[in-house]
């Protein structure tokens, strides 16, 4: 049982707003809460800042990293997006990032940004009630941004790409999750029909799925074949659906909603979010279900230990009895004082799972499409975790497990 | 600080505003039948709890319950009547009843639960009896159920 590789990357708990490791996962590019994306190199068991992209003059909000080309690009609240490719200076020969502006033609933040499978194209979802998709033009010697508009009706949360290059999904915080057609002529073959449509022009809405009770859809993703769409949104549900007659799985949890969502195989989901753990959910056309917690809750841990292994039963209303609320109970009868987060406060303020804090981002890191062996996550406590997804804990017969209801709808 | 700017209406500026009507479903019944549906359960309400059935009577008032625009008496009349099995159960059959509602229904349930909250003093609101409901659900359907009650735009 290989435990969960932990880094802290963030001094004094620095939120990690995105990660995005290279093709062979000995360096990672991440943005801690700050306008400039630093790349890490892996020394053995620890990472090694390595250098720092510095373009952006507001908070970037996403990277990605696209294996093949080895290229870079980051988006951030300042509506622009930079594309960075590793050349030789001209005076020492030493590789440097050169970082190249690519006109969004936005005008709200960019929220998320991800290459394409055959890495000619990017998406950049926006608070602009758009999407910009990027190609680039060699005439011109620069990045062309289109964008979808059409019918989207708040920021854009999230997006993801089917593995033909062409269709995109889209969650926003109108409460739906979208298919849209990102083909584009210069850039794509004509696309063989798939299960979410034959023609595909530029903005075809191939699908269009509402969140369960009204939430934002936080996060998307189409399974390893492109046939499955999975969205988690904030009314703490995760939906599976199945076109083209969009037979559709809800999974209610009894916990906090989920923020983020990747495939690991076509019959299995990784989800991370307010809950600080990662969740497991698998099934098939004929049902889904959360199967356990890739967060062992019986691992020991610093100042954790016999409290963690209670965690699932004996505390059904997950983190309410926990450690913000022992911070203040002790605060109250005992006179004893820690703020909470200080590093001194030991076990007090520490929760009973691996990461301190909200999940922000659960991404592939070992396995190819569809047979994923593990995956890393970050979050606003500033930690960057590789899990084994293997590695499936339980939860409480009390907390989750037992009023779950994957139901048709 | 001036903070009158907070209260302009900024939306009717915006030619492209979203509306609450394309936030979620309406419900697809007429105004009338909403009230009539309402009026009938809180009558079967009544018949339940004078048998004793109080889980049979909340289940029945939390299915179709009211939502949206235009049917503010219906509504009213709905959490009424559930303010009414609510005030009536006694504390130690609070647990089993709520473990036993669907997962709708708790979240349904959820929502009046926030709602009485939100009307101190109206009817026979009584906050500690919500307060005790409130953390017999939690206990049953966990923080997701309150995420739920907070998130979805079809008030009760």
């Amino acid at each position: 049982m290989a435990p969960p590789e932990l880094y802290a990357l963030g001094q004094n708990q620095t939120a990690i707003n995105s990660h995005a490791f290279n093709a062979n996962r000995n360096e990672v590019a991440v943005s801690l809460n700050s306008t400039d994306a630093t790349i890490w190199e892996r020394h053995g068991h620890e990472w090694r800042q390595t250098e720092t992209l510095s373009e952006h003059d507001k908070m970037i909000t996403s990277i990605d990293w696209a294996p093949n080309s080895n290229r870079i690009v980051t988006c951030a609240q300042d509506r622009n997006a930079y594309v960075w490719q590793q050349s030789p200076d001209p005076q020492t020969g030493r590789m440097v990032w050169k970082p190249t502006l690519v006109l969004l033609r936005i005008n709200r933040a960019a929220t998320q940004v991800r290459w394409s499978p055959n890495e000619d194209k990017f998406a950049v979802a926006s608070g602009a009630r758009a999407i910009a998709i990027c190609s680039f033009d060699p005439e011109g010697d620069w990045w062309v941004s289109r964008l979808l508009k059409k019918p989207i009706r708040s920021t854009v949360l999230s997006v993801d790409w089917h593995p033909n290059n062409v269709l995109l999904a889209a969650g926003s915080a109108d409460m739906k999750a979208r298919v849209f057609s990102a083909y584009i002529k210069d850039v794509d073959k004509r696309p063989a029909a798939t299960v979410w449509g034959e023609k595909l022009p530029f903005n075809t809405i191939c699908g269009e799925y509402t969140s369960h009770a009204g939430g934002w859809v936080h996060a998307v993703g189409f399974s390893p074949s492109g046939d499955v769409l999975a969205f988690a949104s904030h009314d703490s549900s995760i939906t599976i659906v199945y076109p083209p007659n969009s037979a559709a799985y809800t999974i209610k949890l009894s916990s906090l909603p989920l923020l983020t969502l990747t495939w690991t195989t076509e019959n299995s989901i990784i989800a991370a979010g307010h809950d600080c753990q990662p969740l497991v959910f698998s099934g098939s056309q004929g049902g889904w279900e959360l199967t356990g917690t890739l967060d062992d809750p019986n691992a020991n841990k610093t100042g954790g230990g016999a409290a963690r292994a209670g965690f699932g039963a004996a505390s059904p209303v997950g983190r309410l009895n926990s450690a913000a609320f022992n911070t203040f109970r002790n605060a109250d009868s005992r006179g004893i004082s820690n703020v909470p987060g200080s590093p001194a406060s030991s076990g007090e303020s520490e929760l009973f799972t691996v990461h301190q804090n909200t999940i922000t981002s659960v991404r592939p890191y070992e396995g190819v499409p569809g047979n994923i062996a593990r995956v890393s996550t970050s979050g606003v406590d500033g930690k960057l975790v590789v899990w084994d997804v293997t590695q499936v804990s339980p939860i409480g017969v009390t907390g989750i497990v037992g009023r779950l209801a994957g139901m048709q709808l | 600080m001036d903070v009158n700017f907070r209260k302009i209406d900024i939306d009717q500026y915006d030619e492209d505003v979203i509306l609450d009507s394309e936030l979620y479903e309406p419900d697809p019944r007429d105004p009338a039948q909403v009230l009539n549906d309402a009026k009938q359960k809180a009558a079967a309400v009544r018949q339940s709890l004078a048998r004793g059935d109080v889980a049979g009577a909340l289940t029945a008032v939390l299915e179709g319950a009211p939502y949206g625009p235009n049917v503010e008496e219906a509504k009213n009349l709905n959490l009424q009547t559930v303010v009414s099995i609510l005030n009536s159960t006694k504390a130690t059959e609070i647990p089993n009843i709520v473990r036993a509602l669907s997962p709708d229904a708790q979240d349904i349930l959820m929502k009046y639960l926030y709602k009485g909250m939100a009307l101190p003093g109206w009817g026979d609101v009584s906050g500690s009896v919500l307060l005790g409901w409130h953390e017999k659900l939690t206990e049953a359907a966990g923080t997701g159920c309150i995420v739920r009650a907070m998130t979805d735009r079809r008030l009760v």
